[in-house]
């Protein structure tokens, strides 16, 4: 029996039952924004503007203290000095998890190159005669980053930028049922999780399965019109809304970020 | 012990002026001094110099104490040395020695033994997957050689190939592995002994293959062979030792009783009276 979350009034006024996808033309669209306890898939490719979009999703944080952005291609600094180019409040917690796997694990991928193309040096040879033990980085990533986001307490808001990263390292069946385990937590806790993907990383069949288990899903295009490019939003799934399914132009401004231009009904 | 026991002690501990089992040996520049009590008498004056041993053995044979001897006595006579533990952690490796007299941690603090756990190694080489390939076995060669030169290595075990060679997918690639590593090690001087584990010491009846070695594509590449077993004598495990070849000396091929003592291994020749064959 599944668990039950009691769930404090005041909470309940406060949070609603929609919170901000951090568009405010985008949210007017969708008849006022993301119903509390969806989970929401973005799939793009890349330049089109997932990755701003995703850091928009986080910028609207209502609880900072319950908010999280999990990244696995850029570094704190990074995503510091963007937040910081759109005037986003920065007390939201940022985890980046592609910034720890390079320091950890690919620092020793060039160790060991270094010693296979180079050899031992005297001081590596007296180093490896005292080292009586393996320095074991046994970090499951994956299981970090569900652990992470399951201890969110309710109305907690979240954003994994992106997903390829653990289907690159793990098994694809794995990654999709720890996206299972997510998704039961966003719903059970009414919380709002923002999940990333680029185009062709997983096959058409793991692609439908992911889409099956999100409850919103963005498709983010880029297209060369003559001289120009144009992006492109596409929301092919909206649960319990078909009516908001659309597809639209966007544009990028210095104050709100990713900006819907045009927007054309698909049904 | 005694004759009554199937073993007869002819032999004293080697010192400054004593007599051997083998009359008084003329021991040549070219061989590499084990300093194991009975086996330089056995190998008519020591091992030729570089030369690639393969010790095969059953559990509990004393391989490991037989190889750690070998690098010891050449660490006390100021050599330097290598022991690559495969099989077990070099902590337990070490804690295990200290019981016998022949050793002294002081060798290890001086860098005179250099003892490396195999595992760590992988590691630093990235050799973290189950299977070696070609790259994986190269750089393997290429970082005992590395060792063997920065610190010129006259002495070196491995313990065991076996689990090494457990990591090569195919006996070419072991052959290859085993040819590399013997001849690189043979230009550098440097006298190795390859601990292989073997679950039955002998010659397989049918198939014509020796029971030597774990793999059976060891003993020709290799320069000798040395194997450790036990004989059951009347319900009591007796271990014995036989050189089987070694390249470049004449040697004895009988059975000698191997004994573990404080002091390390002790060999002695074996009566056949007394002992079931």
């Amino acid at each position: 029996m599944a668990r039950k979350i009691e769930f404090d009034a005041e909470d309940v006024e406060f949070f609603g039952d929609v919170g901000s996808i951090g568009s405010p033309k985008l949210d007017n669209m969708m008849r006022g924004g993301i119903p509390r306890g969806f989970t929401i898939l973005c799939v793009g490719e890349p330049g089109a503007g997932m990755d701003l979009f995703c850091k928009q999703f986080s910028s609207v944080a209502e609880d900072p203290e319950n908010t999280v952005l999990i990244s696995t291609g850029e570094s704190q600094h990074e995503i510091l000095q963007l937040f910081r180019r759109y005037s986003w409040p920065l007390d939201l917690r940022v985890r980046t998890i592609g910034e720890e796997f390079n320091r950890n694990v690919l620092e020793r991928d060039l160790k060991a190159s270094k010693f296979r193309l180079e050899g031992f040096s005297m001081a590596d040879i007296q180093k490896l005669a005292q080292t009586r033990f393996v320095e074991v980085d046994d970090t499951d990533y994956l299981i970090e980053m569900v652990s992470q986001v399951t201890n969110l307490g309710p109305y907690f808001r979240c954003v994994v930028d992106n997903l390829d990263f653990f289907f690159q390292r793990h098994d694809d069946a794995r990654v999709v049922s720890m996206i299972r385990v997510m998704q039961a937590h966003t719903q059970l806790n009414r919380g709002l999780l923002m999940l990333s993907i680029s185009s062709d990383t997983v096959n058409k069949s793991l692609e439908r399965e992911m889409v099956l288990i999100a409850d919103i899903v963005f498709d983010f295009e880029v297209k060369m019109i003559g001289t120009e490019f144009e992006t492109r939003m596409v929301i092919r799934k909206f649960r319990n809304a078909p009516e908001n399914l659309s597809v639209m132009s966007y544009r990028v401004t210095e104050e709100e970020g990713i900006t819907p231009e045009t927007v054309e009904r698909i049904i | 012990m005694g004759a009554s026991d199937g073993i007869e002690l002819l032999g004293k501990p080697r010192g400054p002026g004593s007599d051997t089992m083998l009359g008084t040996p003329q021991y040549k520049r070219d061989r590499c001094v084990t300093g194991v009590h009975g086996l330089d008498e056995i190998l008519r004056g020591g091992i030729p110099y570089g030369s690639t041993l393969l010790v095969g053995g059953t559990c509990g044979s004393g391989k490991t104490t037989l190889a750690m001897e070998f690098v010891v006595n050449g660490a006390a006579m100021g050599e330097a040395t290598a022991y690559f533990a495969a099989t077990e952690p070099s902590v337990k490796l070490l804690e295990n020695v200290r019981q016998f007299s022949f050793f002294d941690m002081d060798m290890v603090d001086k860098g005179l033994l250099n003892v490396f756990d195999m595992d760590v190694t992988y590691s630093w080489l990235g050799l973290t997957k189950a299977t070696f390939t070609m790259d994986d076995v190269n750089a393997l060669v290429k970082a005992i050689t590395d060792i063997v030169n920065t610190i010129g290595v006259t002495r070196l075990v491995i313990d065991s190939v076996t689990t090494l060679c457990y990591k090569i997918p195919n006996d070419q690639l072991i052959r290859d592995f085993l040819f590399t590593l013997g001849k690189t090690l043979a230009t550098q001087g440097c006298t190795t002994m390859l601990i292989a584990e073997i679950t039955s010491v002998g010659m397989s009846h049918g198939g014509g293959r020796s029971l030597w070695s774990s793999f059976g594509v060891e003993e020709a590449i290799l320069d000798g062979i040395m194997v450790l077993g036990d004989i059951d004598r009347r319900g009591h495990l007796l271990r014995y030792l036989q050189v089987i070849k070694m390249r470049g000396t004449d040697h004895s091929r009988a059975k000698y009783a191997l004994e573990l003592t404080p002091n390390g291994v002790m060999l002695t020749p074996m009566l056949k009276w007394g002992v079931d064959v």
